[in-house]
């Protein structure tokens, strides 16, 4: 079958990308030995797969060990454990193991035993800090995030209902109601560690509530509004504090 | 048929225990398994703390939803599966947020880009060549970025592509032809 430019360049890329095989593999290769424009086309695609295969991203690191990494979602799966927080996934689960989870509930020195124990090369204070450090890290960042947030509700000012007083939020909204879902990740892994940013954390919780309730198309008052209790309570000030402290 | 036996200690067991509800399996399970789901989200999200995120998020939801993974399947691609989705929704969202939010810095590391010194050492060779290829890869609709992320940076196969995106075979070779023409023409642009 004659194929199109079209299905040769698609040869080629699937050729460049390593997944053609047998005879598909031995067609592109002899249709790309007689076609210049193909063979040009070939080696750039061939290139660019090669440069993909160079990238350092490919071998990155994380940058906080296993055993910090494992703690935090143990931490977050017994959060979710709180009853009332409890995943919808659980309401299959088998009676046996409905009871595992009310015994791991009651009793938390069971939970305790199930944790594993870190590595010995690092020792239990060392992963504490790290772990405090990340969840500092964390809250550094849904704080900006979140001031983010206010200032583009502080800097709107394209009418979206001009006669009805209406100014245009766009996706902010949207934004802060996403913020939210993420925060219990973000902020509550460790009370303690972010114990200093508390009331900061609070009032802009409080902030992103009431954004996340307007409407896109929201009545200029009560944008005024919100942006009064902001001015009020030097919101973007104490966050750009908080944000530095945090991040030491 | 026989049943299969879950050995100890396979994934398939480990995944039976945490569906049980036993917290104890979860952390052999993400030793096996982190590094490469880190590089996965690292790879398509690009920066290092939303992958660290990403994978502690995939987590959690593996463990929310352990009780009702196929048993037939492998543990691997089902994790594979739950990160690059986790990976979407989190670029989808910074997409968003960077269309409302003007990052000032963008205009720092384009300028970065195109200042046509020669690079100095091979960290800032890397640097740019990372910076490159994000650039090529912005380029992509979420789907085909995951495409190339799956084939090019994990070495998937289309058939295990196919099934961790839930697409179809055709859909997948077209995704990947276009994504890397797509990318050859942003590099051309960016790399002239």
């Amino acid at each position: 079958m004659i194929l199109g430019h079209l299905g040769r360049s698609r040869q080629m890329a699937l050729l460049a990308a390593g997944v053609l095989l047998g005879r598909e593999k031995e067609s592109a290769l002899a249709h790309a030995v007689s076609c210049r424009r193909c063979r040009v086309e070939l080696e750039e695609l061939r290139a660019l797969v090669s440069l993909v295969e160079r990238d350092p991203l490919r071998d990155g690191e994380p940058s906080v060990p296993l055993a910090v990494l494992t703690r935090s979602v143990e931490r977050e799966v017994e959060r979710i454990l709180v009853p009332g927080g409890r995943p919808r996934g659980w309401l299959v689960v088998v009676p046996a193991a409905a009871a595992v989870l009310v015994v791991g509930l009651l009793v938390p020195a069971l939970i305790a035993r199930f944790r594993p124990a870190p590595p010995a090369a690092v020792s239990t204070e060392a992963l504490d800090r790290l772990e405090r450090n990340l969840v500092r890290e964390h809250a550094a960042r849904y704080l900006t995030e979140a001031g983010d947030v206010l200032v583009a509700v502080a800097a709107t000012s394209v009418d979206c209902d001009p006669p009805a007083g209406r100014v245009d939020l766009g996706p902010v909204p949207e934004q802060s109601r996403d913020l939210l879902a993420r925060r219990a990740l973000l902020v509550e892994a460790d009370r303690e560690a972010v114990a200093s940013a508390r009331a900061v954390l609070d009032d802009v919780e409080r902030a992103l509530r009431e954004v996340a309730e307007l409407p896109s198309c929201v009545r200029r008052r009560d944008l005024e509004h919100l942006r009064r209790e902001v001015d009020r309570r030097q919101l973007l000030m104490r966050i750009r504090l908080m944000t530095r402290e945090l991040e030491g | 048929m026989e049943p299969q036996q879950d050995k100890p200690g396979s994934d398939r067991e480990l995944m039976a225990r945490l569906g049980a509800g036993d917290k104890g399996a979860l952390a052999p399970l993400m030793e096996r398994h982190y590094r490469r789901l880190y590089r996965l989200a690292l790879s398509y999200l690009r920066q290092p703390d939303d992958a660290l995120d990403t994978v502690q998020e995939a987590f959690v939801k593996a463990w929310q939803n352990a009780a009702r993974w196929d048993g037939s399947a492998e543990a691997g691609p089902w994790l594979s599966r739950i990160a690059i989705n986790l990976s979407i929704d989190r670029w989808r969202r910074n997409r968003r947020r960077q269309a409302t939010f003007t990052p000032l810095a963008e205009d720092d590391h384009e300028g970065a880009l195109g200042n046509g010194e020669p690079p100095p050492d091979r960290g800032i060779r890397e640097r740019e060549l990372r910076d490159h290829l994000s650039c090529a890869l912005d380029a992509l609709p979420e789907r085909q970025r995951a495409v190339v992320v799956l084939r090019h940076y994990q070495d998937m196969s289309l058939a295990e592509i196919a099934t961790t995106l839930g697409m179809s075979l055709g859909t997948v070779k077209s995704s990947l032809h276009r994504a890397l023409h797509r990318m050859r023409e942003r590099l051309r642009e960016v790399r002239p």
